[in-house]
């Protein structure tokens, strides 16, 4: 308990760090804002309270929205996150279920089923996010198009750290 | 009674979400007011530190280009004394002359934190109340419209860029003057679109847009960019897309510009409107 509650916290300080510093600075043409501070949400155990991760989702928002000046924005998005991964593990759920192994990462499940899971969390995390940013619905599938691009690079910088994360 | 404990139970997580969502969408809905949110200068203080280290290093690793800007604005400001100076040789004065009136304080600053990527971008500048800048002073760079003052505190301020989907500038072109508004359609950080020009006016690709002054934030005659291309749609007005003087993607060095005059000329309006 108290060493996966050390684990959590040292990967929410390095994703959080890696976001501030790295990708809050990468500017693709205005279209690409990777947000990867995301994969703190998704890695979190599968029997983690409801509540608890509602918390965490929250704390997690509103520490990136500090970082980038843009409050409630990364919250509210985050929080949304949040409260729709109980639904989307129950989805895509394995056959066998989750049990025995509770990290829902891709060693324990495969590259298949942690993309497909991966992806659904960022894409309804950064729908909230762009048309929360944008507060309008004129350019709605430019907006769109923000959202699909930013989901892509998100996902594949996540499934880069997994991967190095797998290695180790 | 029993109804209602079963009922939180069983919605427990609806009912966190939908506070916490409040809280969220109450701190939303609280930016626009930027400035009044003391919350935001606070942790500002905090996280400011990291985001100047950043700054720093981004700033060291382009040392040259800055140079170049600093090079050319040196010789720009030469060439303008040189000019000021025949003109006050060559005219004669009276000494109360209204001529010698200032009407613009500058202050230059320093870029500490900036974003193009977002669809509402805001830069924060090293000078604050204590140095006498703002709400509403124009910001420039290398003579070329950057943004506006939105939020200070007593060493730092914050810049709504040109580059936020509420900025409004008002611009003509320079050769014609015709007057219309430019704004950011949040697509590329090089270009913003200018609108309210009438179609019955010639537009060439090149022309120079500059500010008009009738807003009393931006001083009368500073350029913002040229006319890239245009198109006329079904209405009575050009779309024109203008590409920026101002690369903010190097925003390093500012020239925040405050009216002296501002006040003065908002109260005689006010009487009118």
């Amino acid at each position: 308990m108290i060493n996966s509650i050390l684990r959590f916290g040292l990967l929410f300080i390095i994703l959080i760090l890696l976001q501030v510093l790295l990708f809050n600075n990468i500017q693709f043409s205005g279209y690409v804002n990777p947000y990867v501070y995301l994969m703190f949400i998704i890695l979190l155990p599968v029997e983690i309270p409801s509540w608890i991760l509602l918390l965490l989702s929250f704390a997690t928002g509103l520490v990136v929205d500090l970082f980038s000046g843009s409050p409630g924005m990364h919250c509210s998005a985050t929080l949304l996150a949040g409260f729709v991964r109980p639904y989307i593990l129950a989805v895509v759920s394995p056959r066998d279920g989750y049990e025995g192994r509770s990290e829902p990462s891709m060693i324990n499940y495969g590259f298949r089923w942690f993309l497909t899971y991966t992806l659904l969390i960022v894409l309804v995390h950064h729908t909230a996010l762009f048309y929360l940013e944008v507060f309008r619905f004129t350019d709605f599938f430019r907006t769109l198009l923000r959202v699909l691009l930013s989901s892509l690079f998100t996902v594949i910088f996540i499934m880069f750290i997994e991967f190095y994360r797998k290695g180790r | 009674m029993r109804n209602l404990l079963n009922f939180l139970i069983r919605f427990n997580n609806l009912i966190i979400f939908l506070i916490l969502e409040g809280v969220a969408f109450y701190l939303l809905a609280t930016r626009n007011t930027y400035h009044n949110t003391r919350m935001v200068n606070e942790v500002r203080g905090i996280t400011q530190g990291i985001g100047e280290k950043i700054n720093k290093t981004r700033n060291y690793l382009s040392l040259r280009d800055i140079n170049q800007g600093l090079a050319a604005e040196n010789v720009a400001m030469r060439n303008s004394i040189e000019r000021l100076v025949r003109r006050e040789n060559s005219l004669f004065f009276s000494v109360a002359d209204s001529v010698y009136r200032q009407q613009y304080s500058h202050t230059s600053a320093e870029v500490v934190e900036n974003s193009v990527n977002r669809q509402k971008n805001f830069f924060t500048i090293n000078k604050g109340r204590l140095q006498g800048i703002r709400i509403d002073m124009a910001v420039t760079a290398f003579n070329g419209a950057a943004g506006v003052i939105v939020g200070c505190s007593d060493n730092y301020s914050v810049a709504m860029s040109l580059l936020n989907l509420d900025f409004r500038l008002s611009v003509r072109i320079k050769s014609n003057g015709y007057f219309g508004s430019l704004s950011w359609d949040g697509r590329d950080y090089r270009y913003a679109v200018l609108g309210e020009i009438p179609q019955h006016i010639n537009v060439n690709v090149g022309d120079t847009i500059e500010t008009t002054g009738y807003s009393a934030i931006f001083p009368e005659g500073l350029m913002v960019g040229t006319v890239r291309d245009y198109e006329k749609r079904g209405g009575d007005f050009y779309k024109i897309r203008v590409s920026l003087l101002t690369d903010f993607k190097k925003l390093h060095f500012v020239d925040v510009i405050g009216n002296l005059e501002k006040s003065e000329k908002v109260e005689l309006e006010k009487q009118f409107k």
